[in-house]
């Protein structure tokens, strides 16, 4: 019995890698898309942060020399040309006079704030001089015999419950989104090409001519879709591995690094989903009568894992969403990589119910073989 | 006296105010035992905990301490192995309350290696040696030349369950040790400030071979006493006059601010100034007891901050004018500002530098009134505190040829440039850099940070471009109570 | 020896299958003749236990299809149309596989497949993949995957549609040495030559039921005309999808 399956088994994995189409879209989308992520992210936070040293173009600034020099100690510099002239800071022509009436000088940020390579910056200058002038307003009290303390009636701290690795936490989240859902295209494929194309090419009624039972047909196929689908993910965590590292995540004050720790983790975590993605892709794939038919009822039903494990990824979503399949394994190896303990119950549920409906759904695949309806299409 | 000590006189060699208007952050918060905890300032979650260490290293069995510790983490940890080690001064400072200051200032080098924090024994959550404290209508009020420090010291000492013995460098030094093999770190980079440079050349000294580089801002040499800095404070007190008379706009508005400074103190010290306020914080009536030692004290503690040093001008010449609301502020800011713990400060200072004033060391920090107060001050509770003195090898120069970065500022009340210079006779891989505007505390108010990351990075001296400090950050001097821009001319 | 009894089966609203019984014997060469729509394929695939028949039973060798479907297919070898060929599988692979699952252990099927592929005078392609092949090296592929285990029963579905001739004489030189080997050898076909060059049995289907069975001349006889193909329009009443 056992014999028949692996004969099966290995007859699937020869011809699926000798199927360039079926190979091909488990390598672009492995390869691609840490690439492509990363590609976009280095070109991203280069827009979004700030240069060390700011030019800005200051109008006045003979008026006010202290507050230049203060900024200037900030890293923002009075300074001409292209790059300066995107921001501007007008100092009023009456602003010494107002500051010697103890009064309030007025200052202009003239900045597109819409321009996101600007917005970082503009911050960091009204944050420069936000802090410029409740040291002058600190030093105005004491001036008059009052403690500054007085005008801080609250003293509001945050304590941020992120961890190095947590503050990562949406990119992170949309990571590994893509690395759990390379196990749904990896294997799509060949799970069509193993139904649909083997209906279609009419070697599925040969096959069941001979003496093997529909259960070790289903089992085989399952098995050799889910190792494509694991190929996927192997590939894409070692790409992973690679391509986030030379992404200046610092830059936003957090790291990501997949660590070959977390790359197990997510291994022993993702085969449950990758034998739901073969055997869901299997059942849909089987009642397509074309491979073309298959691939458009695929491209529909994948966007229930889709939509699982974005909104796991985005935490917008409700509680329950950690005890269901994919969305649960999703939030765990969030949790896991940051840097929080397993959700080992959540965890164990959401795999238990990813391992029950793959046996159902191949259960139903072996009893879809046994009806004339399926094989022959009648 | 000890009390008026630790306000004025003690607060000798702290992370300065510089940036910290509204004030420095004190007192961190951590749950003692747990491993992640948060400091004031700093909405980062860090790692904390502490080892158990025995109060005198001599008797292993005897009496047992917690030093505690925490580790802000590196943004991506690319060195794990190493930390960066930063001492707080006082001494008596607690390093983990100053957590945001230390991040503030190492936040470049923190992108790739982590900061460790450690209370030092007798500071902050290391079995602190507190003495009670004054609360500010006290602090107003008292006329300190009529105290009885040695009643304070005795009462203090009473207080405190602890060997006292125990607390000086040394003994902390080996605690620091402890730490890092604790927390499995192979390296060091070390970061001291003022006091906390003590500290960093002793573990040159004793471990150089877990030591990459070091960084020494404000630097007290091994064989200066930090008694004798009256020099250094009445020095940049005189640069304060001096900036100002350079200045044209500060030398039109205060043009006798010179002789104005000489009479306040004249004055003073013959008629201490007693008259009713309203109380900086609470705003009701408080009495207001000004001596010359108070003034002078006030003054001292402002030169600090580049900021507040720029209120010097104004403030003296008010107090010329009978109008010591100025005064009365900068003496608000010595209340909670730094919470030094005095019976660790006086396990230092008078195992340390007491008993090594030379006569001629005396001689000297008797020329300026506030080395008069400090020594008076130490010579009364020294004696009660009944610290054993250190051996004469603790003054001896360092030799080494670890990197070392030596940074000073020109315009520094405590640790001046040429303390630096002292520091590095006998050190073949070291580079002095001076920042021309900075006071104390250089890194927290120049581009030192830059510098050191670029140590960190590069474990080369040599490397690192001192041409940023030059930036003119100089702050303008205050004209009146409100601006410190001059009016342009009228035409 | 393949024996069908009875079988009725319906598809849809057709009867495809219409109380069907005829047996094939060992040793010889059956035909099953009957125009396109006659019931010919689905019953070789309820022979094969691929469909369940509504009523009756097919036993190769004894064995109930619809009992025991896996012991069953074990004595048989299907010659299907179309091929059902793995197109990026070689030959050697294709037959060797289908051997496997017929049973044969894995040195077994090696050696089986060495010897189909240079019986049928297919090493010359044995080793490439099959994408590309003529109808005719496809048609031995196919065969040889239907006689490498040795099967005593061999079911051939309309085995020489699209061949040309010299396909059809490997084919018909090839059933011709099966059944000296004493195989039982059935197939479908609609073309009345090669029929009556080949088989020893004929069984004549119309409508889903035998309509006549007996050796080409018996039929021949039976009906009083010349030729088979005479006899087989007169059989079933028309010569509406039969090719000469």
């Amino acid at each position: 019995m056992i014999s028949k399956t692996l004969t099966l088994l290995r007859k699937e994995l020869i011809d699926a890698s000798r199927d360039k189409r079926s190979v091909l879209a488990g390598l672009y989308y492995a390869i691609g898309t840490p690439l492509i992520m990363c590609g976009l992210f280095m070109v991203l936070i280069n827009q979004l942060s700030s240069p060390d040293d700011l030019p800005i173009k200051i109008t006045n600034a003979d008026t006010a020399p202290d507050l230049v020099r203060y900024l200037g100690q900030k890293g923002i510099n009075n300074d001409t040309g292209e790059q300066a002239e995107k921001i501007q800071l007008i100092i009023s022509d009456d602003y010494a006079k107002q500051m010697a009436q103890g009064k309030s000088a007025e200052v202009i940020i003239v900045a597109d704030n819409s321009e996101e390579q600007l917005q970082k910056s503009i911050r960091r200058l009204q944050l420069a001089l936000q802090n410029y002038s409740m040291e002058m307003g600190s030093l105005r009290l004491l001036a008059r015999g009052i403690d500054p303390r007085v005008l801080r009636p609250l003293q509001v701290e945050l304590h941020d419950q992120a961890t190095q690795d947590s503050k990562g936490g949406m990119i992170m989240g949309i990571a590994i989104f893509t690395m759990l859902y390379s196990v749904f295209i990896s294997g799509m494929n060949l799970a069509i090409d193993t139904s649909a194309g083997e209906r279609e090419r009419n070697s599925l009624g040969l096959l069941l001519s001979h003496p093997v039972t529909t259960g070790q047909l289903v089992l085989s196929k399952l098995l050799a879709v889910t190792a494509f689908a694991m190929l996927g993910l192997v590939l894409i965590l070692a790409i992973s591995h690679f391509a986030y590292p030379m992404v200046p995540w610092p830059e936003l004050g957090f790291s990501i690094t997949i660590t070959p720790s977390f790359m197990a983790t997510v291994l022993v975590i993702g085969l449950p989903v990758a034998m739901l993605a073969a055997s869901l892709q299997l059942f849909v794939s089987f009642m397509a009568k074309t491979f073309k038919e298959a691939q458009s009822y695929l491209t529909m039903v994948m966007f229930i894992p889709l939509a699982l494990a974005m909104s796991a990824s985005y935490n917008i979503a409700p509680d329950v969403l950690k005890w269901l399949p994919v969305s649960g394994q999703q939030g765990a190896l969030m949790e896991v990589i940051k840097g929080k303990a397993l959700p080992l119950q959540e965890l164990l549920i959401s795999s238990g119910a990813t391992l029950a409906i793959t046996l159902l759904l191949a259960l139903a695949l072996t009893r879809m073989l046994r009806s004339e309806k399926v094989v022959f299409g009648l | 006296m000890t009390q008026r000590y630790s306000r004025w006189i003690g607060l000798l060699f702290g992370l300065g105010l510089c940036h910290a208007l509204p004030l420095p952050a004190h007192a961190a918060e951590q749950s003692s035992k747990s491993s992640s905890c948060y400091a004031e300032g700093l909405s980062d979650q860090l790692k904390c905990g502490s080892v158990e260490v025995a109060e005198n290293p001599k008797k292993p069995n005897g009496r047992k301490i917690h030093i505690h510790y925490v580790v802000i983490p590196a943004i991506k940890n690319l060195a794990p192995e190493e930390a960066i080690l930063g001492i707080a001064g006082g001494p008596g400072q607690s390093a983990i309350e100053s957590a945001a200051s230390f991040e503030r200032m190492l936040s470049k080098a923190r992108q790739h290696r982590d900061i460790l924090l450690i209370d030092q024994r007798g500071t902050g959550q290391s079995n602190k040696l507190a003495c009670a404290g004054e609360d500010l209508t006290d602090i107003i009020k008292l006329n300190d030349d009529a105290y009885d420090s040695a009643k304070e010291t005795r009462e203090c000492k009473a207080k405190l369950d602890a060997d006292v013995t125990q607390y000086g460098s040394e003994q902390a030094l080996g605690d620091f040790e402890v730490v890092r093999k604790h927390l499995g770190y192979q390296k060091l980079h070390l970061y001291g400030v003022s006091y906390g440079t003590r500290m960093a050349q002793l573990y040159m000294r004793d471990y150089p071979q877990v030591l990459k580089t070091v960084t020494l801002d404000g630097v007290v040499p091994m064989s200066q006493s930090v008694l004798a800095i009256g020099g250094a404070i009445a020095r940049a007190q005189e640069l304060v006059l001096e900036d100002c008379e350079k200045d044209p706009s500060c030398q039109q508005t205060y043009p006798k601010l010179r002789t104005e400074f000489e009479n306040v103190q004249q004055s003073l010290s013959e008629y201490p100034v007693m008259e009713k306020v309203h109380h900086p914080v609470s705003g009701k009536t408080a009495l207001l007891t000004l001596t010359r030692n108070k003034f002078l004290g006030s003054l001292r503690l402002a030169l600090y901050s580049p900021a507040v040093r720029s209120l010097l001008p104004f403030a003296i010449h008010q107090a010329y004018r009978k109008n010591y609301q100025p005064i009365l502020g900068l003496l608000a800011m010595q209340d909670g500002s730094m919470d030094l713990a005095m019976g660790m400060h006086a396990a230092v200072v008078c195992g340390e530098d007491w008993p090594r004033l030379t006569p001629a060391l005396r001689e000297e920090a008797a020329q300026s009134v506030m080395g008069q107060m400090m020594l008076k001050a130490m010579d009364e509770s020294c004696p009660i505190w009944g610290i054993p003195a250190v051996s004469k090898a603790f003054g001896a120069p360092i030799s080494s040829d670890i990197p070392t970065l030596l940074l000073s500022g020109e315009k520094d009340p405590a640790t001046p440039p040429k303390w630096a210079e002292m520091a590095m006779q006998k050190m073949t891989n070291a580079r002095h850099l001076v920042s021309p505007y900075a006071t104390h505390n250089v890194v927290a108010q120049s581009c030192g940070g830059d510098l050191i990351a670029k140590l960190v990075e590069t474990d080369d001296v040599k490397a690192i471009d001192g041409e940023c400090l030059k930036k003119d950050v100089r702050r303008s001097f205050y004209l009146n109570a409100s601006t410190v821009e001059p009016l342009p001319e009228e035409k | 020896m393949i024996n069908v009894s009875n079988i009725s089966k319906k598809i849809g609203k057709v009867q495809a299958l219409d109380d069907l019984s005829f047996s094939a014997e060992d040793g010889m060469i059956t035909g099953l003749l009957g125009p396109n729509g006659a019931g010919k394929t689905t019953c070789l695939r309820t022979i094969f236990g691929l469909l369940k028949p509504d009523s009756g039973n097919a036993e190769i060798d004894g064995i109930d299809v619809a009992k025991h479907p896996v012991a069953a297919k074990a004595k048989l070898g299907l010659f299907p149309d179309p091929f059902g060929l793995y197109e990026r599988l070689t030959p050697r692979e294709y037959i060797q596989y289908f051997a496997k699952l017929s049973g044969m252990n894995s040195s077994d099927a090696k050696q089986a497949t060495a010897a189909v592929l240079s019986k049928l005078r297919m090493d010359d392609i044995a080793d490439r993949r099959c994408k590309g092949f003529s109808q005719g090296q496809r048609m031995k592929t196919a065969l040889a995957q239907a006689i490498v285990h040795q099967p005593t029963n061999i079911i051939l579905d309309e085995p020489t549609r699209g061949l040309d001739v010299m396909s059809t004489r490997v084919l018909r030189d090839l059933l011709l040495d099966l059944k000296h080997q004493g195989h039982c050898v059935l197939f479908s076909s609609h073309v009345m030559q090669e029929v009556a060059a080949l088989c020893d049995r004929v069984i004549v289907m119309a409508n889903g039921k035998v309509a006549a069975i007996g050796s080409p001349q018996e039929l021949c006889q039976r009906t009083g005309q010349d030729s088979l193909e005479e006899a087989f329009i007169q059989l079933i009443g028309t010569d509406e999808g039969i090719a000469a």
